[in-house]
């Protein structure tokens, strides 16, 4: 399929290089054809003059000998052509030379070589047939056309494929490029064929590859570290807050514990998506249940719609994520009531309120950065965390202003299956 | 008298031993579980643990990945050496590395820090519900005939024939599992998976139908933990004998 693909693709090296051979060898066919052409012209040309004015010469001296006009010899002006006559007189010196003319559109397709002279005060002239002349020339022309054509229709599929093995090392640099954006690290062209430029393009994506891992490494390892360094005394601190007897004064730790901690996970979450270490576990999933699901797991009261609700090929709990963060930050800074629409693979969140600060409209979510003080507090990871999640499920995330006023943010879906 | 007697009248505490080297997390995860009625041994450093883990039953381990000296994954391989209890790691981490090798080393579960001590203590019921279940088999290994005398399960001696898929004998009343004649040692986690695969023999289970038939979880489970544990499922009863349905889950071959 995908070698059939690339074969009709026009465009592709194979065919470039075809049409830059075939215009090559056209071109030299033209030239080479054309200086023939030419050549062969003129010769017979100047054969056919020679021959001529001999038979003419040859004719003069049998009427001299004879006194008779023999056949051919032509006394009377009014039997030559125009032309011939000019030629003539413009020729007419001292020395009183020859005139040819080539009559090329001579009666039917029969060409002819005039040869004249003045003799005795008057012109006398002798015609050639030069039929013969142009046939042969014509069969060389035909010749020419016929043996490129051959030569074109063997050169062009042969270069295409000579062209093939370029183009397949090109096409394996281009799939292992194109792994390694999707995400496989590991993946390498290991070419070492030839010092030619598609082997230093090879080893120049490996190399890539080689450093995009290394620093993958690096991040995963001290997004890892700062989670231990983080989570190890937050563990204690949310254990040891449990144990404290009930009052208000425990509630406040808590509550801070809580607010610590959520912050914590977000920061580390947003640190393990910016390192690229998030794989998604993808398999269809019903999305009017799963986002029905999520709505309930907020504990906000969020109004649902479904309209021909299709099956995603989603990673459950990222898009539990994605979708929970959405309705926690309509509640929060939108007003109600916050309405969520699924409609085929596509969901939709939108609250009433003031709707999106000019910024997040223009560059998307920034942490740290909730805009407009009317859309009240908060760290701004939410919306960062659901564009991130969103990235890693191969999904997109479109905030925009309702129509009505407030904010809505649409969520597409790939469809399952 | 270690195994815990579900709707006894006098029920034995549950001892956990609990091996992690952060003292606040040590004390308050102590002070915690004790108030949910556990009884808890404590070690700092791995090595300790192991020390621990030799001189007294436990019913369940719960492990810190990060140790001093012996780490939580290290210790978890010594202690799948020569036992089946339920076993609960602690990855403060998190990542695939610190889960994944835990539970390659036979964990049977993990929780990620910081975890309220509710889920925890969730966790811990899961894990021993399983290991209640199926005490046959989670004594040590040379232990399997002590599940003959349980008093307060099945015991029907010959009530049911035991089910068998080729050279596999599963005894779903005595709960033994025998390959090619010879029993095999499994943890609670991997009998109880067992048990769910031989009651659908054929059937493909998908991980989130497993995640909450084995695991108890609602919905947010993590896979890994259902494909860890049918690794070491298959190293002991055979790889063919469960069968991977790509995109889909797992099957029993009859």
């Amino acid at each position: 399929m995908d070698t059939l693909r690339d074969l009709v693709n026009w465009r592709s090296l194979r065919w470039r290089i075809a049409l830059l051979v075939a215009v090559a060898c056209c071109a030299i066919a033209l030239t080479v054809g054309v200086l023939v052409h030419r050549s062969t012209l003129d010769r017979s040309m100047n054969d056919g003059e020679s021959k001529a004015v001999t038979q003419l010469s040859r004719a003069l001296q049998d009427y001299e000998r004879d006194g008779v006009a023999p056949d051919g010899l032509r006394m009377s002006s009014g039997a030559m052509p125009d032309e011939l006559l000019r030629r003539l007189r413009d020729r007419q010196g001292p020395s009183g030379g020859y005139a040819t003319w080539y009559d090329g559109d001579g009666p039917g397709d029969h060409p002819s070589m005039w040869a004249a002279q003045t003799y005795r005060g008057s012109p006398v002239a002798v015609q050639v047939d030069m039929t013969t002349d142009l046939l042969t020339r014509r069969a060389l022309d035909r010749h020419m056309w016929k043996y490129s054509l051959v030569a074109l229709a063997v050169v062009v599929p042969l270069s295409a494929l000579a062209a093939e093995l370029p183009n397949r090392r090109l096409r394996h640099v281009a799939r292992t490029a194109r792994r390694i954006a999707a995400g496989d690290l590991a993946a390498r062209t290991a070419a070492d064929r030839g010092g030619d430029e598609i082997t230093e393009i090879s080893a120049t994506v490996d190399s890539m590859a080689d450093s995009l891992l290394g620093r993958l490494r690096s991040e995963q390892r001290f997004t890892a570290d700062v989670a231990h360094e983080l989570r190890t005394p937050l563990m204690g601190l949310v254990t040891a807050s449990g144990l404290l007897p009930e009052g208000e004064a425990t509630d406040l730790v808590r509550d801070r514990v809580r607010v610590l901690r959520t912050l914590v996970e977000d920061l580390l979450e947003i640190s393990r998506l910016d390192a690229g270490a998030e794989r998604a576990e993808l398999r269809p999933v019903p999305l009017a249940e799963a986002i029905g699901e999520s709505l309930a797991r907020t504990g906000l009261v969020t109004q649902l719609t479904t309209t021909g609700a299709l099956s995603a090929e989603t990673d459950p709990r990222r898009l539990d994520r994605i979708v929970a963060n959405l309705v926690v930050n309509a509640h929060r800074h939108g007003r109600g009531p916050v309405e969520v629409e699924v409609a085929g693979t596509c969901v939709t969140v939108r609250d009433h309120g003031p709707g999106f600060p000019r910024e997040l409209l223009a560059e998307g979510p920034q942490r740290f950065r909730t805009g407009a003080s009317e859309r009240g507090r908060g760290h701004g990871l939410g919306l960062t965390i659901a564009l991130g999640q969103a990235q890693v499920i191969g999904a997109s995330l479109a905030f925009a202003d309702a129509p009505g006023g407030g904010a809505v943010v649409t969520l597409r879906l790939p469809k399952a299956g | 008298m270690s195994v815990p007697v579900a709707g006894g009248s006098t029920p034995a505490p549950v001892t956990i031993l609990l091996v992690e080297d952060d003292e606040v997390i040590r004390r308050s995860v102590t002070m915690a579980l004790e108030r949910y009625g556990y009884r808890v041994t404590s070690a700092g450093d791995g090595l300790t643990g192991l020390e621990l883990f030799r001189e007294g039953r436990h019913d369940l381990l719960l492990l810190d990945v990060m140790l001093p000296g012996l780490d939580g994954i290290g210790l978890c391989r010594r202690i799948r050496e020569t036992s089946t209890d339920p076993v609960l790691m602690m990855s403060a981490r998190g990542d695939a590395l610190d889960v994944v090798s835990g539970l390659e080393a036979g964990a049977d579960d993990y929780v990620v820090k910081p975890v309220d001590t509710a889920v925890l203590v969730a966790r811990i019921r899961s894990l021993l519900r399983r290991a209640t279940f199926a005490p046959a088999a989670s004594r040590t290994p040379a232990g399997m005939a002590d599940g003959r005398g349980r008093p307060d399960e099945g015991g029907h001696p010959g009530g049911h024939a035991p089910l068998v898929f080729g050279d596999l004998t599963v005894d779903t009343e005595g709960l033994e599992v025998f390959v090619a004649g010879r029993p095999v040692a499994l943890a609670p986690t991997e009998l109880r998976l067992l048990l769910e695969f031989a009651a659908n023999p054929g059937v493909v289970l998908d991980r989130q139908l497993l995640l909450r038939n084995v695991w108890d979880y609602g919905w947010d489970g993590d896979s890994r933990v259902v494909d860890l544990c049918v690794q070491r499922l298959r190293k002991k009863i055979g790889a063919e004998r469960i069968q991977t349905v790509r995109g889909f889950g797992y099957k029993l071959r009859r």
